[in-house]
C-alpha cells in the first residue's frame, strides 16, 4: 500500500532543476513565470530545487555549447532516478538559429532521452506548464517501470 | 514591510489570480500571435523564398519525380527548430504560409512537431518538333494577315479623314 | 510490561512519533498554503509536505564518493530521532508524557542537537556548497541561542517564584503555575518574552527570512545539497516536526493557562494554537519578507531579538 502512495505522490510532487546550456534568457524567463500567481505552478506540487540530487524533472534550456556541455552531462549524471527531462523551447532539440555553428554541439537528444518537448520560441507558460504536467505523468509511470 | 503586510493579509479574503488553465481549456493567445505553422500546399507554387529567408533552416523539401514529368514536392517544417519570426509567411507570394495562433507544442516524439504539406506540379507542355513550329508560325502569319485585310476593308468603307492624311503627308 | 507499553506508546503514538509527524505535516501544509493565498495564487494542496516525503523516499539515494557513508546515511536518523525525544518532553498542556527538574535544559540540548545533526550529514557529504551551508547554519544558530536562553530564563523565573531555587526549568511547573495564575502570555512584563519567542521560532525552525542555511538559489539548498532519497527524505519529515515541536514549546511556555483539564479538548486546543502560532511567526515573515543576508540575520537577533528578551528577563527578575 505504501508502495501505491508514493506512485502517487511521484507525481504530485516533482521538483524542477533548470540547466541552462547556453540559452538567450528568454525561456529561462518564462520557466520562472511558471511560478508566479498567474500560473502558480506549486498547486501541482511544483517546486524549484537548487540542486540536481533533488530533482525530478530536469528542465533543459539553450543549445548546447561546447562550454555547457560536459557540465550538463555530469549535473545529468548526478539526477537520482527515476527523473524526467524536459527541453524548453526550440534550441535543445535542433539548436534553432544557432544550428551550425561551431560553437555549439546539440542536439540534446545526443547525451540524454528527452521525454517531452516544447516548441516555441521562447514557449508560452501554458504550455510549459502542460509540458510539465506531461513529464510528471510519466516520471509516475518510470517508478511503475522500476519498481518491476 | 508594512504595506506588503497589509496587502498580504488582505489576499487572503480575495479569489486567486491564478489561471486554472491545465483543467479546462488552455486560454487564447493574444491578438498577432506567432504559433505553430500552417501551411497550404495548394497554394504553393514552389518558389523556394520560405527556405531562403528561414534563418534556422526549419524547412526542409524533397522532391520525388512521378511519371509523365510531374513532380511531387513536399514541404516539411520542423516546429522545434523554428523561431516564429513569421519571415517565411510575409515572403510567401502565394500566401499559403500563415502562423497560427496555437501555442500548445507540446511533444513526446519528434512527429508532434512536424508541419508538411505535399502537392503535385504539373509537368510543362511537351516541346514541339520543328515541323510543328513551322506550321504554328504559318498559321499565326495567316491569322494576323486575315485580320489586316479585315481592318483594311473596314477603313475602305468610312471616307479618310482630311486632317489625318495631311498630317501624314 | 504496563510499563513498558507506556512507554511505548508514548514514543510510537502519543505525543511522540506518530502524533508529531502527522501534526507537522499540517502545519507545514497549512503554512504553505497560507502563504500561497497570502501571495494571491492557489498553493498546493494541504497535504503536498507529505506527498514530498513520500515521493522523497521513493528515490533513488545517492552516496557521493566523498562522503562519509555512514554519518552521511545515519545523521538524519539521530536528528529525527533527537526532535521526537524533544517531543516527548513538551506538555501537551495538562498532559505530560515524562517530566523532569530540568526540562528545558533537555529540551535547548536537544533542539541543537537536531541542528548539529544537519551539519554534521553536511559535513560529511564532502560538498562545497553543504560546507558554505554549515558555516551559515553555525553563524544562524548562535544568532538564535542568545536570544531563545534569556527567553527560556525569563519564563523559569515568572513560574519559578515561590520556589526554593527561584527558578524553574521544569515545563510542568511552567503549566502547573500558568493553570493556577493565567497564561504566562498574559503577564505585562512577559510579552517582549513572547515577541522574541515569536521570531526565534523561523530561525530556529529554518523557515523563509532567516533560511540562510539553505538558501536554494544562492547556494544549491546549502546543507541539503548532497542529500536524496530516504535520508532527505527525513530531514524533511524533522522540519515538519520541528515546525510542530517548537509551536507546541511556545504554547506549553506562554498559553500554559488555557488548559481546560481535559485531555482530548487540550490536544485540540493545541493543534488550534499551534496553528495560529504558525502563521503569526511563519507564515507572515514568509509571505513579507525576502531572505535576509547571514550578517543581518546576526545583528537581528543580536539586538531586537535578544533585547526584547533581555528586557523581559531583566524586569522579571526584578519582581515585575
Amino acid at each position: 500500500m505504501i508502495q501505491k502512495l508514493i506512485d502517487k505522490s511521484m507525481s504530485k510532487s516533482p521538483w524542477i532543476f533548470h540547466i541552462n546550456a547556453g540559452s538567450c534568457n528568454g525561456c529561462d524567463i518564462e520557466l520562472v513565470s511558471v511560478l508566479t500567481p498567474r500560473y502558480d505552478a506549486e498547486r501541482l506540487g511544483f517546486r524549484l530545487t537548487g540542486t540536481p540530487r533533488q530533482a525530478d524533472i530536469v528542465v533543459v534550456s539553450g543549445p548546447i555549447t561546447l562550454q555547457t556541455r560536459d557540465r550538463l552531462v555530469r549535473t545529468l549524471a548526478q539526477v537520482p532516478e527515476p527523473f524526467c527531462v524536459v527541453s524548453l523551447g526550440s534550441c535543445p532539440r535542433s539548436g534553432n538559429v544557432f544550428k551550425g555553428s561551431y560553437a555549439i554541439d546539440g542536439p540534446l537528444e545526443k547525451y540524454v532521452h528527452v521525454d517531452v518537448s516544447v516548441g516555441g520560441c521562447t514557449p508560452k507558460p501554458e504550455a510549459v506548464v502542460a509540458a510539465l504536467a506531461k513529464a510528471a505523468e510519466i516520471l509516475a509511470e518510470k517508478r511503475k517501470e522500476m519498481r518491476k | 514591510m508594512f504595506p506588503y503586510l497589509k496587502r498580504a493579509l488582505s489576499n487572503l479574503f480575495r479569489p486567486a489570480v491564478t489561471e486554472k488553465f491545465p483543467a479546462g481549456e488552455p486560454p487564447k493567445a493574444a491578438e498577432g500571435y506567432r504559433g505553430r505553422i500552417s501551411y497550404d500546399p495548394t497554394l504553393c507554387v514552389n518558389c523556394g523564398m520560405c527556405m531562403r529567408v528561414c534563418a534556422p533552416q526549419c524547412m526542409t523539401r524533397t522532391i520525388k519525380p512521378l511519371e509523365g514529368g510531374a513532380q511531387e514536392i513536399t514541404l516539411t517544417f520542423d516546429q522545434s527548430s523554428c523561431t516564429f519570426c513569421r519571415l517565411c509567411a510575409d515572403f510567401c507570394a502565394r500566401k499559403a504560409i500563415t502562423l497560427t495562433d496555437d501555442y500548445m507544442i507540446v511533444g513526446t516524439q519528434p512527429e508532434d512537431f512536424i508541419v508538411s504539406g505535399t502537392f503535385i506540379k504539373k509537368a510543362p507542355p511537351p516541346k514541339l518538333t520543328p515541323e510543328q513550329l513551322a506550321e504554328l508560325k504559318a498559321k499565326a502569319e495567316a491569322a494576323k494577315a486575315a485580320k489586316a485585310a479585315a481592318e483594311a476593308a473596314k477603313a475602305a468603307e468610312e471616307p479618310a479623314d482630311p486632317a489625318c492624311s495631311a498630317d501624314n503627308g | 510490561m504496563t510499563q513498558f507499553l507506556m512507554t511505548a506508546f508514548h514514543v510510537l503514538v502519543f505525543p511522540g512519533a506518530l502524533f508529531c509527524v502527522v501534526i507537522g505535516i499540517l502545519l507545514a501544509g497549512i503554512d504553505r498554503k497560507l502563504v500561497a493565498r497570502m501571495q494571491n495564487r492557489v498553493g498546493p494542496p494541504l497535504l503536498q509536505p507529505l506527498y514530498d516525503v513520500l515521493k522523497c523516499w521513493g528515490k533513488e539515494t545517492i552516496v557521493p564518493r566523498h562522503a562519509r557513508r555512514g554519518l552521511f546515511l545515519y545523521a538524519p536518523l539521530v536528528g529525527f530521532a533527537a526532535l521526537i525525544t524533544t517531543a516527548l518532553f513538551i506538555p501537551v498542556l495538562s498532559y505530560t508524557a515524562y517530566s523532569t527538574g530540568g526540562d528545558l535544559v533537555v529540551i535547548l540540548y536537544l533542539l541543537t542537537l537536531a541542528s548539529v545533526t544537519m551539519m554534521v550529514g553536511a559535513a560529511a557529504s564532502g560538498s562545497p556548497f553543504a560546507g558554505v551551508g554549515l558555516s551559515r547554519e553555525m553563524v544562524a544558530m548562535i544568532s538564535y541561542e542568545l536570544p531563545f536562553v534569556l527567553v527560556l530564563l525569563a519564563v523559569g523565573k515568572v513560574a519559578g517564584e515561590g520556589s526554593a531555587l527561584g527558578c524553574t526549568f521544569s515545563l510542568q511547573t511552567i503549566v502547573n503555575w500558568q493553570a493556577a495564575n493565567g497564561s504566562i502570555l498574559f503577564h505585562w512584563s512577559m510579552i517582549p518574552a513572547a515577541i522574541a519567542m515569536l521570531m526565534v521560532i523561523p530561525c530556529e525552525i529554518g523557515m523563509h527570512p532567516f533560511d540562510v542555511a539553505e538558501a536554494e538559489t544562492e547556494i544549491c539548498e546549502g546543507m541539503l545539497a548532497e542529500y536524496s532519497g530516504a535520508p532527505l527524505a527525513v530531514f524533511k519529515l524533522s522540519h515538519c516536526v520541528k515546525m510542530y515541536v517548537m509551536t507546541a514549546l511556545f504554547c506549553a511556555m506562554f498559553l500554559g493557562g488555557l488548559s481546560t483539564g481535559i485531555v482530548v479538548l487540550d490536544v485540540l486546543l493545541v493543534i488550534v494554537l499551534c496553528t495560529v502560532v504558525t502563521f503569526v511567526s511563519m507564515t507572515v515573515p514568509h509571505a513579507v519578507c525576502a531572505r535576509l543576508k547571514v550578517e543581518q540575520v546576526f545583528k537581528f537577533y543580536w539586538t531586537v531579538v535578544a533585547g526584547l528578551a533581555a528586557i523581559s528577563a531583566i524586569l522579571v527578575w526584578f519582581g515585575l
